[in-house]
């Protein structure tokens, strides 16, 4: 795989100009930033990803039962598994979904769940990703460009190609389609992930739409094509969050969204992938239930454990957390992107103080979790290769049955006191190998 | 027990062409226990075929859209409502109908308000009627200081409002003071605009309280539609394409 390393400029390069890039918003003004590829890959072996696999089938199964309960029955709640408030004051829960039954039940089909190794080879969860989870494009890109680099280093090793992740996501959205064409819905060219919509699009064979080419007739969703003739929409993979997505029924001031889809959604005429109101799923503190939701729903002991997490809103973790608030590291449920996040060790005294306040009077908003001291993976630095933190986004997708796309993206810090590997904090990404034997 | 007939109007109108007009109604009376409905219809001009729908919180509404271009939307409805709010019913209540919504979040000057309230109670009668009271002395009744996107906080903050506001600020003291609340969109018995008040859920069943006149809800109430807060039972929402300045015109009339 060194090879690799000698083409790391011209793939860098081809990235660029494919688009393969990173925006953000930084004092409401809008940056493109590269996203830098590193050549060398994670590897994970057959063995380990055959547990992996197990492990995030088991957990996105769970969480999908979860969102089928919390929008109808709340048994969960009922039995005092999940406190009300964590349910009712999510930001991510969405009453305005309730009773709806989204086409065969699914409401995570596309699921990008964030995990690390520790040093002691053990995989810990950091995050669940039920919304609009971005990113499997880059690793697909990138594997196509470094086999065409150096084809050698993919005949030698036996590593499972994944270039399939455009026909599990056509296969998601069939199994889901009430009826029509698969589209790709986009806020548009400024969004942080154009580039990932249109290639998906592009490979799955789903039609790439802007808002506006999106229409709403008689209870049924309609792609407008330049001809005049409107084609009926089956399914929607919509890559605009859900506040934005119906003027209607969400934000009323909403000009990306497309009026009176949801009426459309609940009336079991189109899908929307993923549900709207995911949110509640994957919210940082509703993280903490999750190995007690695969427990309720599957009577299984969760195959992959949670980093240890404690919650503020009980009293005996707040206790633990506040004389420990100097090791842990704290983050706001509500926030996403790495932001957020206060690494205790970072902090002055005083400023230890303030947290505690904080944390004291708003005990709802505040996980803590220990540290983990995950594993390094090399990256090239000039002619060098040094260490760096890297987690692994896994893709699950959920149709007729619940799959992990054997590959992933594995984001590092490029900078090397960070623990934060996000792309919105600067953090580059690597292809993820899964060995077939 | 009342008989109750009502019509409600709405005209939307636009000094250019408008197009692609999305809408949503809830501009028919809900049926519970406390009301039942006859003879309702409704029309909407111009429009495709409209579909009747339940949305998340069990309200009816009117989806629809009127594609072509037009310069007015004119909606109505009709019908016949018999009112009984004597009867006590126990139910469930829904858990969120306990927390803060996004009109009714409080602030400190409500926190405040609210202790306020809670040191003059003296623990005599029932608090939600007290709150209500205090509520209506210290809060006026000004049109055209508030708009539909007013918070309770804000709308607190200038001590003037109308139905809305008052429903709201309503809302946010009982929630805050550990009572399940939620917001009514309705009509009165009389002739004018439509009616905003709230339920407050005690002792296993929903009463509503009227703080802007400051009474307690009888059978002189329609209910169309109830949620966490306005945002949740618009009678009207609509949104279009084009360069339009719009008017409307509500008229809404009940009698007996």
């Amino acid at each position: 795989m060194f090879e690799l390393v000698d083409h790391t400029e011209n793939i860098n390069r081809l990235l660029a100009r494919y688009g393969v890039k990173f925006g953000i918003y930084k004092n409401q003004e809008f940056h493109e930033q590269l996203f830098p590829f590193d050549p060398l890959p994670r590897i994970i072996e057959a063995g380990e990803f055959d547990f992996l696999n197990r492990g995030l089938s088991q957990r996105v199964n769970a969480l999908n039962l979860f969102l089928a309960d919390i929008y109808q029955e709340k048994r969960i709640v009922k039995d005092g598994v999940i406190p009300e408030d964590f349910v009712y004051s999510s930001k991510g829960y969405l009453p305005q979904c309730e009773g709806i039954v989204p086409p065969a039940s699914i409401y995570s089909h596309i699921s990008g769940i964030d995990l690390v190794q520790g040093k002691d080879k053990k995989w810990y969860i950091l995050e669940d990703n039920l919304r609009i989870p971005s990113g499997a494009s880059y690793p697909m890109i990138a594997r196509e460009l470094t086999r065409r680099a150096a084809p050698a280093a993919f005949s030698r090793t036996h590593i499972v190609d994944n270039r399939n992740y455009a026909s599990m996501l056509k296969e998601t959205l069939d199994y889901v389609n009430t009826g029509g064409i698969n589209v790709v819905l986009t806020p548009g060219r400024y969004n942080a992930a154009f580039f990932e919509h249109s290639y998906l699009a592009e490979r799955s064979g789903a039609v790439l739409a802007m808002p506006q080419d999106l229409l709403v007739e008689d209870g049924r969703l309609y792609y407008r094509q330049y001809g005049g003739k409107n084609l009926q929409v089956g399914a929607v993979y919509r890559r605009l969050s859900d506040e934005y997505l119906d003027p209607l029924c969400f934000y009323p001031e909403s000009l990306i969204g497309v009026p009176g889809i949801m009426e459309v959604y609940r009336k079991g005429n189109v899908a929307i992938v993923n549900a709207p109101g995911n949110g509640v799923a994957d919210d940082k503190g509703i993280y903490y239930f999750v190995p007690h939701m695969i427990k309720y729903y599957l009577g299984q002991e969760a195959i992959l454990s949670n980093a240890p997490t404690y919650l503020a809103f009980y009293e005996k973790d707040r206790t633990f957390m506040l004389e420990h608030l100097d090791r842990l590291v704290v983050k706001d449920v509500s926030e996403a992107g790495g932001y957020g996040v206060i690494f205790g060790s970072d902090l002055t005294k005083e400023k230890l103080g303030e947290l505690a306040r904080v944390i004291r009077s708003e005990p709802r908003r505040f996980i803590a979790q220990e540290v983990i001291d995950f594993i390094d993976l090399g990256i090239v630095e000039g002619d060098h290769e040094v260490p760096r933190k890297a987690d692994l986004r896994a893709f699950v997708l959920s149709g007729k049955d619940v799959r992990v796309w054997p590959s992933g993206l594995t984001r590092f810090s490029r900078n090397p006191d960070s623990f934060v590997v996000n792309s919105s904090q600067g953090g580059g990404f690597k292809d993820t190998w899964v060995l077939s034997q | 027990m009342k008989k109750l007939r009502f019509r409600y109007e709405m005209e939307l109108t636009f000094d250019a062409l408008v197009v692609e007009h999305h809408f949503v109604f809830r501009c028919l009376p809900l049926e519970d226990h406390g009301q039942r409905c006859y003879g309702l219809q409704y029309g909407i001009e111009p429009s495709g075929p409209v579909h009747e729908t339940t949305d998340g919180f069990g309200n009816r509404a009117c989806v629809g859209e009127a594609l072509g271009a037009h310069d007015s939307l004119r909606v109505w409805s009709q019908g016949t409502v018999f009112s009984d709010r004597s009867r006590v019913v126990r139910e469930k209540v829904q858990p969120l109908f306990r927390f803060p919504s996004p009109y009714t979040a409080a602030d400190e000057a409500l926190v405040n308000y609210l202790q306020d309230c809670r040191r003059s109670w003296q623990e005599a009668g029932d608090f939600p009627l007290y709150l209500m009271d205090c509520l209506y002395c210290d809060f006026s009744y000004v049109p055209g200081r508030t708009s539909v996107a007013t918070t309770a906080a804000q709308a607190w903050e200038g001590r003037e409002g109308v139905c809305q506001d008052y429903a709201h600020i309503f809302l946010s003291l009982c929630r805050l003071a550990g009572y399940p609340a939620r917001y009514v969109a309705g009509m009165m018995k009389g002739e004018g605009a439509t009616h905003a008040w709230a339920e407050v859920y005690e002792d296993g069943a929903w009463t509503g309280f009227d703080p802007t006149h400051n009474r307690l809800v009888d059978d002189d109430y329609i209910k169309l539609s109830h949620g966490r807060d306005f945002g949740d039972c618009t009678v009207d929402k609509g949104c279009f394409k084009g360069f339009a300045a719009q008017k409307q015109n509500i008229y809404v009339k009940v009698d007996e």
